[in-house]
């Protein structure tokens, strides 16, 4: 970060927006639609809601140490060992998040496209795009996120109304799908979905007016909600076998069935590519948090030395499923509940901790 | 020893300086620009200051409007003046380029100076208004002497000549090439007529020709364009600064801004460039531009290039620096982000639809000059399914006995029109028109008849040159010829997956980059307030304030109701 | 130094240009358009030794055609044990790779969709290629044949033909736009049926009995129709889950469209209230007010189907008096009475014949259960057949066209 300009509010807003949406793009909306079936919707209401209350709670908590993110709280907790151990698992959970999720990426694009290339070499190209862009300001992709999101956003909500013909809303039924336990309780697993809201713990010192954060957090997470939530309904309403049946890249697949007349058909093509950008500003986002979380840690003067680091740790950890099965597995068994762990726990209970130290330290004043 | 110093080069890390230079957060000057936008409304209401009767106060006060220590070319010719024996000191204020140097010295310093016979001459006889004897009393009704009068009916020989007293018309008049005269003791002045502009030089553009506004150019010749800029901006804030770039051609270089506008940083840092050049020879403006701009692995220009006066002047007005360098008849105008180098002069002289229009057609045509050969190898390699079926058998049937795959197909297509293009240019213009005649036959009919390429592929690429051509500034359209081939290269490799990474490093190093510490992809990313972006420009009755990203020291540009007459 | 460590960045690209090209050129060469034979219809039929014969329908570039463009179609035919089977001989045979990206009709005979076309639809859909707006025909006749004699009359293009011809039902009502992704859809959810367009030839023999068809009562194999393209496509193919259990003639079509509300006008020749052997065509265009409300009574589906319709008398004789409401509310109700006993037809015969539900009334009934296991445990598709109907419609007639009083 040497040319460290301040971030303004609505780049902000579309920083944490664009890592969400790459979420929605690879696959969350499957996930979401396989765990609660048909009252997917309803659910997403309720987490929304839950995630709007929890991002409330977190600005009331750190409106008492203005400017600071989460790492410069657990030192004030903990102690710099403790801020190490913060900083590290968060740096573990962008990083290999990121990884598992670039994996399936490319395992759905080596299906998708080219059948005959190894995934590796896909990986490849993403991570070299990454050691590309990494030797480039943080504003430079805070910047491209906010050229790119809007296009997301329209090839989204193009999804969602080119695809109105073929929607039949009447999917939305059995409104409870599994039972009220399987939506309100087991359902809580679907806060996973909001992941990309815990970048907010670190936004604060880059922003130019701290005092916006709250409307930062809460027009995030609403939009996050509504996004999520139009997926959803796109995949709801078009098929009926999502309930049941696994497919790669759940939006490519609805975006196969958009067709405007005769000669507008199959653009699936123009979605993905536009989802490959906004893939590659997830990637350059999270590698840029990892080293600014890391060298925050370490009191690192330049970022210079560190940059690559982080691009060949994700193309490492890529490799390690053996198969998408297995990365399936990891995103959907181990990394949704890492995600809750330490997106909302751990970051909730360091606030909540400080905030009773301060408040101590205060009455001992 | 070589390879232990190698492996150290590669394995150990050494910061490197990087040069960083960027312009303030306006949202701190935001406050500031009300204050000073006070101070200026209440300098307007001074702004009618009537003459001193003390000639070193007027010279004070005028050097203080006019910079006169860093202006280059106005001029202050101090003198003593010669009125029936008494001496006077006086002095000339014009701006160098705007008058007629001959009409000055034969018929305004000469009478003034030169003890000559009208100098001599006391006008006793014209003093006597009416004389009535009466009682043998002479009564002598005496006119009292006026200098002012004197100097006018008898000391100046011009034919257009004004006394005022308040600065205002004074500098009017200065501004628009006239001279004024002050002398001691009067608490006016003379507007004198010699205008003098070097019209001959001035002829019409010919690169950036609009249809509507002016037909000015620059010319070779700095005090040519000086008076250019002077008499279109026509205010005493425009400061024109000389410096000499080159240790051998000391080739005169003027920095040119609006003192009450443009930031003084940006001021600074611009000198500050052109001040550190260590070379010998600088013969152009195209050299003087690579030498201040910070470089950028794309080939991007970062400094717009003009050779229109009224483009200069009004990027001048609004708060950017205008460089001339005598001997090239363009300006460089700095700082200038992406999105100026797709806007037109012509933009500004049409209602605000057609200029929208034409703006986001422009946008469009880089998009196309950039990615459409791109695009078609890719589609053609990898997508072919988002064709529809007829356009896929007209393709199919088009590359029928067509020997050469794609990629193969559209390199030849697209080198050999960079070479019909580049050829064109550097043929005597005599025989200009055959190079259109032969490449149009050569690489339109004959292939296409021969079997060698596809007409499809002859339409493609007759888009992408057509689109490079609408790009109105030429080294931008240079930058996307160049990366077309990038973009062809990755459409091959690997399709969209090829283009979707490179659009992304592409924009990630356009969004790295900086103009004079102005971020170079404004206000495309960064938005901060919808209504003052300036992605869509504004009509013009509601251009009120200056490009935020300027950070200018006045930063409205015009009242919010800026057509009076519609409100009774 | 900084020349080594630059000459070895440069090499560094170089290479890696040279690594990315060489891993890529794999799926470049398998994708790339000069290498690939584009399939437009697929035909799938069941030999004598019980394998399946795949038809392919190509075509190839005239190139001695200039401006126009001109194909003439190929077909190959070969015998395999499953679709991705046939594919891969086909590649062996031909010069280029078979691509299926612009299938436009994937047609199966009607011997091979009784047995159930379940496993050629999933393993069709899992293909990328294919589009999921390919039409799915089941053809009375050989596949084979009904490809073979699939030319355009009006197009040059054949694939222009098999693009549109689905369309006409929006107007007809005699065929129905169905696709593969909707066969899908409806194969693997547990409230509805899935359907095909229902393909045939033109039978000369059958024309001698014409006189006794009703207009609207036609199906492919069974028209008056003659012409020089031998198929036609009116009427619907049902399915019960993936067998095919019986057809739809036309009018059984339009009623099927309406229910699904994918039809804009369409025709029907009515009794003349006035003249007795005497009948009327009217020109129908269905309201957007239509309301379909499924509830469970007593166990069984209660079904209530609500359309309304308004009209315009298309037929013309002479002293037609079509200003006077009293005429014209003959002429309504009798409209409501043919159009409710074809409607009931239509219904008994989906849900008692054919037992299947291709009008995903299943899908109306989910509202009535609050969880998914309540709705599998109600087994829809078994029960569907004891639905009861309350079918509730009405027409209102305006006008003629031009003339409205001779």
């Amino acid at each position: 970060m040497e040319k460290n300009r301040k971030i303004n509010t609505i780049s902000a807003i579309m920083l944490t927006l664009s890592i969400v949406v790459s979420y929605i793009t690879s696959s969350i909306p499957r996930t979401l639609i396989n765990e609660t079936k048909s009252s997917t919707l309803l659910n997403i209401i309720y987490t929304t809601a839950i995630v709007l209350f929890i991002i409330l709670l977190f600005c009331k908590l750190i409106k008492k140490f203005p400017g600071l993110d989460l790492l410069d709280i657990s030192e004030y907790l903990g102690g710099n060992f403790f801020k190490n151990i913060v900083g590290g698992l968060f740096i573990f959970y962008f990083i290999s998040s990121s990884s598992i999720m670039l994996r399936n990426f490319c395992e759905g694009l080596v299906v998708i496209y080219y059948p005959l290339t190894s995934y590796i070499v896909i990986i490849a190209m993403f991570i070299i795009s990454l050691v590309l862009v990494n030797r480039l300001s943080f504003n430079s992709t805070i910047n491209t996120s906010a050229i790119i999101f809007p296009i997301v956003i329209i090839s989204i909500i193009l999804l969602f109304f080119g695809n109105l013909h073929n929607f039949s809303f009447r999917r939305m039924y059995p409104i409870l799908g599994d039972g009220w336990y399987n939506t309100f309780v087991l359902g809580l697993k679907n806060i996973g979905a909001f992941g990309g809201i815990c970048y907010l713990y670190f936004l604060p010192p880059m922003l130019k007016q701290p005092e916006k954060l709250k409307k930062i957090a809460v027009i995030s997470v609403i939009t996050t909600g509504i996004f999520i939530a139009i997926c959803v309904a796109t995949l709801l309403f078009m098929f009926s076998f999502f309930i049941t049946a696994d497919e790669i890249m759940p939006l490519f697949s609805a975006a196969r069935y958009i067709e405007f007349g005769a000669f507008f058909q199959r653009f699936e093509s123009i979605f993905l590519l536009i989802w490959i950008i906004s893939f590659c500003c997830y990637l350059s986002i999270t590698c840029k948090f990892s080293t600014h979380i890391f060298a925050k840690m370490l009191n690192l003067s330049s970022m210079k030395p560190v940059l690559n680091i982080f691009a060949i740790l994700i193309f490492a950890i890529s490799l390690l499923p053996k198969n998408y099965a297995s990365s399936i597995f990891f995103e959907t068994g181990v990394y949704r509940y890492l995600r809750i762990a330490i997106g909302f726990i751990l970051g909730m209970m360091v606030l909540l901790l400080a905030n009773l130290k301060k408040r101590k330290v205060g009455d001992n004043n | 020893m070589e390879i232990k110093n190698f492996l150290k080069n590669i394995f150990t890390y050494t910061p490197q300086p990087t040069y960083d230079f960027s312009l303030p957060d306006n949202n701190t000057n935001q406050t500031n620009a009300d204050v000073s936008s006070k101070a200026e409304n209440t300098e307007t209401n001074q702004k009618s200051q009537t003459l001193y009767t003390s000639l070193s106060v007027n010279l004070d006060y005028i050097k203080s409007k006019y910079n006169l220590l860093i202006n280059s070319d106005i001029i202050t010719r101090e003198f003593i003046l010669n009125v029936k024996g008494k001496q006077y000191k006086a002095f000339l204020l014009y701006i160098d380029g705007m008058v007629d140097s001959q009409l000055l010295n034969d018929f305004v310093l000469q009478p003034l100076m030169m003890r000559n016979k009208n100098n001599l001459y006391d006008g006793e006889q014209n003093r006597v208004i009416s004389e009535a004897i009466s009682n043998n009393i002479t009564v002598r009704k005496v006119k009292k002497f006026n200098l002012a009068d004197y100097l006018e009916s008898c000391l100046i020989p011009q034919n257009n000549i004004k006394q005022s007293n308040s600065f205002e018309d004074l500098f009017s008049g200065v501004n628009s090439g006239n001279c004024a005269l002050f002398v001691d003791t009067l608490d006016i002045a003379f507007d004198i007529d010699i205008k003098g502009f070097k019209q001959r030089g001035v002829e019409k553009p010919e690169n950036e020709i609009v249809i509507k506004g002016p037909h000015e150019a620059f010319a070779e010749n700095i005090r040519t364009n000086t008076s250019l800029l002077r008499r279109f901006t026509n205010n005493e804030n425009l400061v024109i600064e000389n410096i000499d770039v080159g240790k051998l051609t000391k080739t005169k270089c003027a920095v040119c801004y609006m003192k009450n506008i443009a930031n003084n940083d940006l001021v600074a840092e611009t000198k500050y460039r052109i001040n550190n050049l260590d070379i010998e020879t600088l013969l152009s403006s195209g050299q003087l531009e690579q030498l201040i701009s910070d470089n950028n692995s794309l080939g991007l220009p970062k400094v717009l290039s003009t050779e229109r006066p009224d483009n200069a002047a009004y990027h001048l007005l609004d708060g950017r620096i205008v460089i001339l360098v005598n001997g090239s008849p363009n300006a460089l105008i700095l700082p200038a982000i992406l999105i100026d180098f797709l806007t037109s002069p012509e933009d500004r002289n049409l209602k605000t639809i057609f200029s929208n229009f034409l703006r986001s057609l422009r946008i469009l045509a880089s998009f196309f000059a950039l990615l459409l050969p791109g695009l078609y190898v890719s589609v053609t390699s990898f997508h072919i399914e988002i064709l529809p079926t007829e356009l896929l058998y007209s393709i199919l049937s088009a590359r029928e006995g067509v020997p050469f795959p794609i990629i193969f197909e559209i390199l030849i297509m697209e080198i050999s029109f960079e070479i019909i293009r580049e050829a064109s240019l550097r043929v005597p213009s005599a025989i200009g028109t055959t190079i259109g005649i032969v490449g149009g036959l050569v690489v339109g009919q004959a292939a296409v008849s021969a079997g060698v390429v596809s007409p499809i592929l002859v339409i493609i690429v007759a888009i992408t040159a057509l689109s490079s051509f609408a790009i109105p500034d030429y080294s931008f359209s240079f930058h996307l010829r160049v990366f077309r081939f990038l973009f062809i290269l990755l459409g091959y490799m690997s399709g969209f997956l090829g283009i979707g990474i490179g659009l992304f490093v592409y924009l990630s190093l356009i969004c790295d980059m900086d103009s004079f510490g102005v971020s170079y992809s404004l206000p495309y990313s960064n938005m901060e307030n919808l209504k003052t972006s300036g992605i869509i420009l504004p009509p013009i009755w509601q251009n009120e304030i200056r490009a935020p990203y300027l950070a200018t020291k006045n930063n409205k540009k015009q009242e919010k109701y800026s057509m009076k007459w519609k409100l009774k | 130094m900084i020349t080594i460590s630059n000459l070895l960045t440069k090499l560094f690209i170089i290479i890696l240009v040279i690594v990315f090209v060489t891993s890529f050129s794999a799926s470049y060469n398998s994708l790339n358009i000069d290498n690939l034979a584009f399939v437009i219809a697929l035909g799938i039929d069941k030999s004598d030794t019980n394998e399946l014969e795949v038809t392919f329908e190509f075509s190839a570039v005239d190139p001695s055609s200039e401006g126009t463009l001109s194909t003439k179609p190929v077909f190959n035919t070969v015998q395999c044990s499953s679709i991705t089977n046939g594919i891969n001989m086909m590649n062996a045979y031909l010069d280029r790779k078979v691509n299926l990206s612009h299938c436009k009709l994937i047609v199966f005979s009607e011997e091979i969709a009784k047995d159930g076309i379940a496993d050629e639809i999933y393993s069709l859909i899992n293909e990328t290629q294919v589009r999921p707006s390919s039409n799915i025909v089941v053809s009375k006749c050989n596949s084979k044949y009904y490809i073979e004699n699939s030319t355009p009359t009006l197009e040059s293009l054949v694939t222009k033909y098999y693009q549109i011809f689905p369309n006409t039902s929006e107007y007809t009502g005699y065929t129905c736009n169905a696709t593969i992704g909707d066969f899908f859809n409806n194969i693997s959810s547990n409230y509805s049926d899935p359907y095909a367009i229902l393909g045939g030839i033109n039978n000369s023999d059958n024309s001698s009995n014409s006189e006794t068809v009703n207009d609207s009562t036609i199906k492919s194999n069974e028209t008056p129709i003659t012409g020089t393209r031998k198929t036609q496509n009116i009427g619907l193919a049902v399915f019960d889950n993936d067998k095919l259990v019986g057809e739809l003639n036309a009018i059984e079509t339009a009623c099927f469209l309406n229910i699904e509300k994918k039809i804009d006008t369409f025709l029907i020749s009515i009794p003349n209230p006035e003249i007795v052997d005497n009948k009327i065509d009217i020109y129908l265009t269905p309201n957007t007010t239509h309301k379909i409300d499924v509830s469970i009574v007593n166990g069984a589906p209660y079904v209530k189907i609500k359309l309304r319709f308004s009209g315009k008398i298309y037929s013309m004789t002479r002293d037609a008096q079509y200003l006077d409401n009293k005429i014209l509310d003959k002429i309504s109700n009798s409209c409501n009475t043919y159009l409710e006993s074809q409607f009931s037809n239509y219904l008994y015969k989906t849900s008692n014949v054919f037992k299947s539900d291709i009008n995903q009334f299943g899908s109306y009934a989910l509202s009535e259960f609050t969880t998914t296991s309540e709705f599998e445990n109600y087994d829809w598709q078994n029960n569907y057949k004891n639905s009861t109907f309350d079918i509730d419609i009405e027409t209102i007639i305006d006008s003629g066209f031009l003339l409205n009083q001779t």
